[in-house]
């Protein structure tokens, strides 16, 4: 050690005690849950077989990454008894399909529960028509016949843009529309 | 004085108008049916299962007919069979139809424990072993499905005491399958656990019906196992015109997103049996899609049809025609109208929709009657009294409906049949600010004919078999006597 360095120590002790306190605070942000700031926008895809939903949109300056979720239900389109039963039946109903039909799942799907309807959630990797990857998270949860889905995608990582999307659905708002959607209101 | 008669005239039209408007917003039970052209024979209760496919069978000289059910209600998940006066889940009725007056019930098969689509035994097939190439010359065969987990086959030589001869288990969904009888080629709509869908295609050769082999699985590029991305939409059924056709028209997506696949049969069952990607594009003719407001529940094939208005033509006297029957699925007009399609196949590759039929819905205010209103399913007999000149189509509450489809450019409705409700007909609930809003209406499954020309249709919501006949115009229309 030279004399110069000795001379640096305390400067580099502080800079790195600096650091630390402030990555140490980015990753509590990051972890503690943040109500974003949501915008409702257009629903942004053609007619298909299902009335148009709701869609979403949070700006990064309040999720992170920006975030988009489009939700609606699908009346009709469960099976009756045994609801959302496997991840395959998430691949197949979450509208994933409506962004692109490149998609790859993560890993097994786990179960949720939305608007007080039980159901399942996956998390999958999508490629973009523009040849973009991002992370989606597709939900599939269900009262009698009847669906409702959600997608949620987004440039950052796929836990984060689950837990926010979770987190807006949980919304007593939302809540209300989806109980509400639900019953044909 | 004119303006009194003028007056008297306009009152009793509104009085006319009302007093039928208000008759075709609801049934009650005592109420006469409604018909046009078309009458009652005979009936059935079917123990008050709700059914789903008949099937009728020359047998000796009987007649009997077969009508798979779908699972018990809500309210009453395993009705009691009377012959038994036990409860037994909804399975498989058999019924002597020798007289279409008189309707004998010969046996209930129980099927699998379960409520509407999750249980009972919906689908039913029926060949003689005489014309399977390995069956047993004196057994008739009874393919059915059992719920949603199996197929089963029966012998049915005795309607009246069947045999199960074997079972293909082991499935996540069944529906409606095919059954050539002259080969015992087996199309059967079944949910491979490992397929990324609830219902593809099991081709199996079934010609020995004690020893079922399996050709292979066949289904959409992406369902197969191990695919990822989008899941195309699930198989509904096929029809196969067997070898000397060629040609299996496959129906996918029953209300919704939905088309028509033709594929070569040869290639279907001698071809390349992995399910890649490549393997199953191979058989693959061509698809006809339908609009995502609309599925293909039935795809009833009718090759070679003379069209009178073309007789002059130099090309496309005849043409191949496939009738598209789209299934209703929610009550009381809650989706799009599901209805009937033709589209005219002659050049395979370049498949094109020519017509449509609905019921006018103002014709009987049926979407306020309760339950479905909107197609569901055709009669699928090819034998000569019917087959390219009249369909029927049942219609859920507004009955079964006869066309005249030997013109499919303009098919023509010439008669239809509403069946009265009874004490047992099941209601039909919507929901209304988050509470059950419920009415009783007929909800005219299946039909299916017999080489006699009887009609046989089915009530889902558990009001049995009602037994037709084609009368006046709708008569001479058919051909018949």
């Amino acid at each position: 050690m030279t004399v110069q360095t000795m001379r640096a120590w305390p400067m580099i002790a502080i800079a790195a005690l600096t650091l630390g306190a402030l990555s140490g605070g980015a990753a509590y942000e990051n972890a503690r849950p943040r109500t974003g700031v949501w915008r409702e926008i257009a629903w942004p895809f053609p007619r298909d077989g299902w009335p148009a939903g709701r869609a979403f949109r949070c700006g990064a300056a309040s999720c992170g990454d920006e975030i988009e979720v489009y939700v609606r239900p699908k009346i009709g389109f469960c099976n009756c008894d045994s609801g959302v039963a496997d991840d395959d039946e998430v691949d197949r109903v979450a509208d994933l399909d409506l962004m692109s039909p490149r998609f790859v799942p993560l890993k097994a799907g786990d179960v949720v529960r939305v608007a007080d309807m039980p159901g399942r959630l996956r998390s999958y990797d999508l490629k973009m028509p523009t040849g973009v990857q991002h992370a989606a998270v597709g939900i599939a949860v269900s009262r009698r016949c009847d669906l409702l889905v959600a997608v949620a995608q987004g440039t950052g990582e796929a836990p984060r843009v689950q837990q926010v999307a979770l987190e807006f659905l949980a919304s007593a708002d939302m809540t209300r529309w989806m109980t509400a959607a639900m019953d044909g209101r | 004085m004119g303006g009194r008669v003028n007056w008297a005239v306009f009152l009793s039209i509104s009085v006319f108008v009302f007093a039928s408007g208000a008759h075709a917003q609801s049934q009650v039970i005592g109420a006469p049916p409604e018909a046009s052209n078309m009458k009652l024979v005979g009936t059935n209760d079917l123990q008050a299962r709700s059914a789903y496919q008949p099937t009728i069978h020359h047998q000796g000289d009987r007649w009997i007919a077969y009508i798979g059910h779908h699972g018990g209600s809500d309210d009453n998940p395993d009705p009691v069979n009377p012959q038994t006066g036990k409860a037994e889940p909804n399975g498989t009725s058999i019924v002597d139809v020798t007289d279409p007056a008189q309707p004998k019930y010969l046996r209930h098969i129980p099927g699998q424990e379960g409520k509407y689509e999750s249980g009972g035994a919906q689908m039913v097939r029926i060949c003689d072993g005489k014309d399977l190439p390995k069956g047993d010359p004196n057994a008739v065969y009874l393919l059915r499905t059992f719920g949603s987990e199996a197929h089963e086959i029966w012998n049915v030589a005795d309607p009246a005491n069947p045999v199960l001869i074997t079972r293909i288990a082991g499935l996540k969904d069944t529906h409606k399958n095919w059954w050539e009888c002259s080969t015992g080629i087996a199309f059967l709509v079944s949910g491979a656990p490992d397929w990324r869908t609830r219902r593809m295609t099991q081709v199996y050769d079934l010609s020995d019906p004690a020893h079922p082999t399996k050709i292979r699985d066949f289904g959409l590029p992406g369902q197969e196992p191990g695919s990822t991305g989008a899941v195309p939409t699930e198989l509904h059924g096929p029809i196969s015109t067997g070898p000397a056709g060629n040609r299996v028209y496959f129906g996918y997506g029953t209300n919704k997103g939905g088309f028509v696949q033709i594929v070569d049969r040869d290639k279907l069952i001698n071809g390349p049996k992995e399910p890649t990607p490549d393997n199953l594009r191979y058989p693959e003719i061509s698809r006809l899609a339908m609009s995502a407001l609309n599925g293909a529940h039935t795809t009833f094939p009718m090759q070679g049809m003379p069209i009178a208005e073309f007789a002059r033509d130099k090309d496309g006297k005849t043409r191949d025609i496939v009738m598209i029957v789209d299934e209703a699925i929610l009550n009381e007009c809650g989706e799009p109208r599901q209805m009937v399609w033709f589209a005219d196949v002659t050049v395979e590759n370049r498949p094109m929709m020519i017509s449509s039929y609905t019921v006018p819905e103002a014709s009987g205010n049926f979407c306020e009657r309760g339950g479905r209103f909107g197609s569901h399913s055709s009669n699928e007999s090819m034998a000569p009294v019917f087959y390219k000149k009249m369909a029927f189509i049942a219609f859920f509450n507004a009955g079964i409906r006869a066309l005249d489809i030997r013109d499919p450019y303009h098919p023509k409705e010439v008669g239809y049949f509403i069946p009265s409700i009874t004490a047992a007909t099941d209601k039909r609930c919507v929901t209304i600010d988050g509470k059950d809003r419920c009415k009783v209406a007929i909800q005219t499954n299946n039909v299916e004919t017999d080489a006699r020309g009887y009609i046989y249709i089915v009530d889902r919501a558990n009001t049995g078999m009602h037994i037709l006949e084609l009368t006046g115009t709708a008569r001479a229309a058919a051909g018949l006597p």
